[in-house]
């Protein structure tokens, strides 16, 4: 016996024979796969905008630094400029950026305050293509080459230290001999980040610095871009052999709370997942359930015409999987329809401090992994099934007597 | 030749709250191939218990009751809705016709379950539903059939198969007598001309008297099994 080709008529007829409950049911599935799964594209843009915001200031995809310097972020330890190894490893086509930077804890004063910084000597070439700083300019320019002497300042800094683009500021340092470094530089520009970033960083040619420091060409770290996150386990593993002595690290490693974050909003799709699918569950069960006690005279029949009971459980198994995938596929057209429309981006103008607070950028760009997509809807649908699975083993163990007496 | 049915001390009781109610008190009862039964009696004097227990439907407490040579006795669930697919025609008092299913695929579905190919399938079920009389509306719900015409229907699926016996719990209870008596017409028609065996629970005197064997049962007895010759059975 073809069994499917028995069930499948007396199964999608069924769906049409209480047109009020298959509704129902498609809405609930249909509305809480939805939510799930623009849930999923709207934190994946959250987690991709607060990962850019925060690797895209000055940390990269990974960083190079001497042994050490992590320890120790001083002068002490500085490492000589890439060799032709390095150099080769860093040419490699993954990598799409990298820059050389001084980066030492310095000491800015003005006429009015003395405040601590880290004072980052930078190649503003290497820069634009790796940092989003130079692109966040709110007065005056950045840096123009790598032996500008000029500095730039976050914006809150300049207000505390009660300066403006065009006075000058003394920057005073530990130099490689231990001595006191201070030099006097002339505000040329002023960005704007987040209030921290303003606060912590000033930038300065990276040749200004080094002469400064007494550093000759040695450098405190490089950072760099890999254009895909899955290369760049290979990619680190290819500069660490490159460079045996230098400390590579992964983005995950230098910002840990930005990692966790990253992590938590992708177990977070998890968890919300599992909370519509509880309430998606107890619809369908509810109804699947309704319908099983409404047609337990059906049951009995069918019983004693012939219809074995693991028959009767695979034709409301596959009603239930026909109901739930129908409720699947519009779930899952509307949402990628609801991502497709908001492709180019929500502008979160309106909350844009409360974003930037969360470490998100002004813009999301909700989107979803084709295959988390699928696996998604399909692990919705395979759960749906699977509670329904109960009214439809209650069917199956309907007495064909107390069944056909039943009336509902 | 063995009897299509027998049933042997068949007893059943029912437990009512701390009450046991019996139902069947010990009925031996034999049911030869070809007979046009009728089983009688006033309510609740257990045909509609009986017809259960020899359709497999549902279990004597005590005693035992075999149909077409097989006991039923030791059969699990499964066996015994083999049993009835290929042994047992029903007709309900209600019709129980599968409502989103047509006249003819109601018929077919029997054949589906037995495994016939769609070919032969069609053709047997058309050819059923034109020996209940019912050509023209094979592609009819019921919903849009009378109910005289749902129980021909039910006949036609009932015979389709050629059961061994087919088993009528009051066919006429819910028609009009004109209907009720076109009905009963048509199975004796088809015990005669098929060979197919009836037994039918009844308390319709016009069904009774198509009949050629009459049993009476009382409080969960047989008291009485009379063949008797009848108009029908002359011809």
């Amino acid at each position: 016996m073809n069994a499917l080709a028995l069930l499948m008529p007396l199964a999608w007829r069924n769906l049409w024979r209480y047109p009020r409950r298959t509704a129902i049911t498609l809405v609930v599935v249909a509305v809480g796969l939805y939510s799930i799964l623009c849930f999923a594209a709207i934190l994946e843009a959250w987690a991709q905008s607060s990962r850019d915001t925060t690797l895209n200031l000055l940390t990269g995809s990974a960083q190079i630094h001497a042994q050490g310097y992590l320890d120790d972020p001083t002068v002490s330890h500085t490492m000589p400029p890439p060799d032709q190894a390095l150099s080769q490893a860093l040419a490699q086509p993954a990598i799409d950026a990298s820059a050389a930077r001084v980066r030492v804890p310095a000491v800015v004063q003005s006429e009015y305050k003395t405040l601590p910084l880290t004072l980052i000597g930078a190649d503003p070439n290497s820069e634009r293509a790796l940092s989003s700083i130079p692109r966040q300019i709110a007065g005056g320019a950045y840096l123009s080459t790598p032996s500008d002497s000029g500095i730039v300042l976050g914006r809150h800094l300049a207000e505390r230290l009660k300066t403006r683009v065009g006075k000058r500021v003394i920057i005073m340092a530990q130099s490689v001999d231990g001595s006191l470094a201070q030099q006097s530089f002339n505000v040329v520009g002023v960005y704007a980040g987040n209030q921290e970033i303003e606060d912590q960083y000033a930038f300065t040619g990276i040749a200004t610095a080094q002469e400064m420091l007494g550093l000759g060409d040695r450098i405190s770290e490089i950072s760099l871009h890999v254009a895909s996150d899955s290369d760049l386990a290979s990619t680190l593993r290819t500069i660490s052999a490159a460079a045996p002595g230098l400390d590579v690290r992964s983005w995950m490693q230098l910002s840990p709370l930005a990692a966790a974050m990253d992590g938590f909003m992708h177990a977070f799709v998890y968890i919300w997942l599992w909370i519509m699918f509880v309430l998606m569950a107890i619809g369908i069960v509810n109804t699947q359930l309704m319908a099983v006690f409404e047609r337990t005279h059906e049951f009995g029949l069918l019983q004693a015409l012939g219809m074995r009971p693991r028959l009767i459980l695979a034709q409301v198994s596959l009603e239930s999987a026909l109901l739930i995938g129908i409720g699947v596929i519009i779930g899952m057209i509307a949402s990628a329809a609801t991502i497709a429309l908001f492709h180019n981006g929500v502008d979160l103008g309106f909350l844009a401090r409360g974003a930037e607070f969360f470490g998100a950028g002004r813009v999301l760009y909700p989107a979803i992994a084709p295959l988390r997509f699928v696996e998604m809807s399909a692990l919705v649908w395979v759960l749906g099934v699977a509670v329904a699975l109960w009214p439809a083993r209650k069917a199956a163990r309907a007495n064909p007597v107390e069944a056909m007496h039943y009336v509902s | 030749m063995s009897p299509i049915v027998s049933c042997r001390g068949v007893e059943k009781r029912y437990r009512v709250g701390a009450i046991e109610v019996p139902a069947l008190n010990g009925v031996d009862l034999d049911i030869e191939k070809g007979d046009f039964a009728t089983l009688s009696g006033p309510s609740g004097s257990g045909k509609t218990t009986l017809l259960n227990m020899i359709g497999g439907l549902d279990r004597p407490s005590s005693g035992e009751v075999s149909v077409d040579g097989t006991s039923l006795k030791g059969l699990d669930k499964n066996r015994l809705t083999e049993m009835r697919l290929h042994k047992i025609g029903f007709v309900f008092q209600a019709y129980n016709l599968i409502p989103v299913l047509s006249a003819r695929e109601n018929v077919e579905f029997i054949l589906q379950l037995l495994g016939v190919p769609a070919e032969e399938r069609g053709k047997r079920a058309d050819a059923a539903l034109r020996d209940v009389g019912l050509e023209g509306m094979e592609t009819r719900r019921p919903a849009y059939l009378s109910g005289g015409q749902q129980q021909r229907v039910a006949v036609a699926r009932a015979l389709v198969a050629r059961p061994a016996i087919v088993l009528a719990d009051e066919p006429t209870a819910n028609l009009d007598s004109k209907t009720a008596e076109d009905l009963v017409g048509l199975m004796a028609d088809l015990n005669r001309s098929l060979g197919i065996t009836f037994l039918i629970g009844t308390h319709d005197a016009r069904v009774m008297a198509h009949s050629r064997r009459h049993i009476e049962m009382t409080d969960g007895r047989i008291t009485s099994d009379e063949a008797h010759e009848n108009a029908d059975a002359a011809q």
